[in-house]
């Protein structure tokens, strides 16, 4: 498992694998569907692109001097999301 | 609902379930190579003015001669490839100013720029199928030491947008043909949202995270719109379908669609009349998704995208479907 997806705590509750899991109707859709999944996400209602908290501006405000690219909210700012 | 159409609308967690772990790994494994921000990007010299062609994979770029016609134009603007077209723009003379990777695939992406360690055809019948880059589907190695080649000549040449979920072995590739990599974050699910694995992994490396639209292609567009703040945007290549004739079998999810659904497999692809050009290509569960993930989100950005493609499915409210040359005639104005 990557580290990144490791918690860093542990749970009290025993969590059981129900061993016919794998073989369920549903797990075996939900491998197949993954297999038809596309090479990158998409998160619906999401803007663009995410540049963290600090950042409230698209990357293409972010070069000095062009104020036609600085009005392009509609493609990065954070709060604005699609339909 | 038809078949298709019904499994279009469950893979947006599909994907999730396909890449993210494995993107999340990769991200780790290139956490040591990562230098620049593709943020740079946006402030290094590329192509003239605020246009763009976007270069993607699709098999119009061989009916229409698509790349020919834009290096004979002699385009001034930005030129912004997937990974899938890179040998394709090479071959015909275009040498694009950027090239965007994302597939975590650990075998098959690397050999879109060239793979040195193939040294047989390999079990995977992937490069034998697809419909992406027919010069792989003959001799494999010969295309493959060919593309060695031209990305060994070109590659200190061309910039690479290089998503943090990209195979440790295509970016040793591009390493070694001295490209030069520029890093984002895919966007894997709501940032907002407590636990957000895209919040962690802009912690972690600080890197922005792109709404990638489900395939390399999208996000190419994306990136050129959001990142390079071009403005007037012409999309080659990308057809989101397969022309008229081309069999099921060479279609890239046809191994997967057989096995999820046996006899029935053909119900799941999808005929989409384009009556910009008087021709029905057909379409799978995937490239119908993509396709209405790039029309909904064409739609609200502020830039203007024209599809000249010349071909499959990706037209409606938000994209002016056009002839090549008009759109580059446009383009000088």
């Amino acid at each position: 498992m990557p580290e990144f997806l490791k918690g860093n705590y542990k749970v009290d509750a025993t969590i059981e694998d129900k061993a016919d899991a794998a073989d369920s109707t549903d797990e075996f859709e939900k491998k197949a569907l993954s297999r038809l999944g596309g090479s990158i996400c998409f998160v619906s209602k999401k803007s663009l692109i995410w540049q963290g908290e600090a950042a409230t501006r698209p990357a293409s405000q972010g070069t000095p001097g062009n104020d036609d690219k600085a009005k392009t909210d509609g493609a990065g700012t954070k709060d604005s999301q699609r339909a | 609902m038809e078949l298709g159409r019904k499994i279009a609308s469950a893979l947006e967690a599909a994907t999730f379930e396909r890449v993210a772990a494995v993107g999340l790994a990769n991200a780790e494994r290139n956490r040591p190579r990562i230098i620049r921000s593709v943020l740079e990007l946006a402030e290094t010299p590329l192509g003239a003015g605020d246009v763009a062609i976007v270069v993607g994979a699709g098999p119009s770029l061989q009916r229409r001669r698509s790349l020919e016609r834009l290096r004979v134009s002699g385009f001034a603007g930005t030129v912004v490839a997937a990974d899938g077209a890179l040998g394709a723009c090479l071959r015909a003379g275009v040498m694009p100013h950027v090239v965007v990777s994302v597939d975590p695939h650990p075998e098959r992406i690397v050999r879109w720029f060239g793979d040195p360690t193939l040294t047989a055809a390999p079990a995977d019948d992937y490069f034998r199928r697809q419909e992406m880059d027919p010069v792989h589907r003959d001799d494999e190695l010969a295309a493959n030491r060919a593309l060695l080649k031209l990305v060994d000549a070109y590659g200190p040449k061309i910039k690479v947008a290089a998503a943090t979920s990209a195979a440790p072995a295509v970016v040793e590739r591009c390493e070694q043909a001295r490209m030069e990599l520029y890093w984002w974050n895919p966007m894997y699910d709501d940032y907002d949202q407590p636990g957000s694995l895209s919040r962690r992994l802009w912690e972690m490396n600080g890197l922005p995270c792109l709404n990638g639209g489900g395939n390399v292609g999208t996000a190419a567009w994306v990136l050129t719109h959001a990142v390079l703040g071009k403005r007037r945007i012409g999309l080659v290549g990308m057809d989101f379908g397969y022309a008229p004739g081309t069999p099921y079998e060479k279609t890239q999810y046809y191994p997967e669609l057989l096995q999820l659904l046996g006899g029935r497999f053909a119900e799941a692809y999808t005929q989409v009349p384009n009556p910009h050009v008087g021709e029905t290509w057909f379409c799978d569960p995937a490239y119908l998704w993509f396709r209405d993930v790039f029309l909904a989100t064409a739609r609200e950005a502020d830039c203007e995208t024209f599809n000249c493609t010349e071909g499959g499915i990706l037209f409606g409210d938000g994209i002016e479907f056009t002839p090549l040359e008009e759109f580059l005639t446009r383009a000088e104005r």
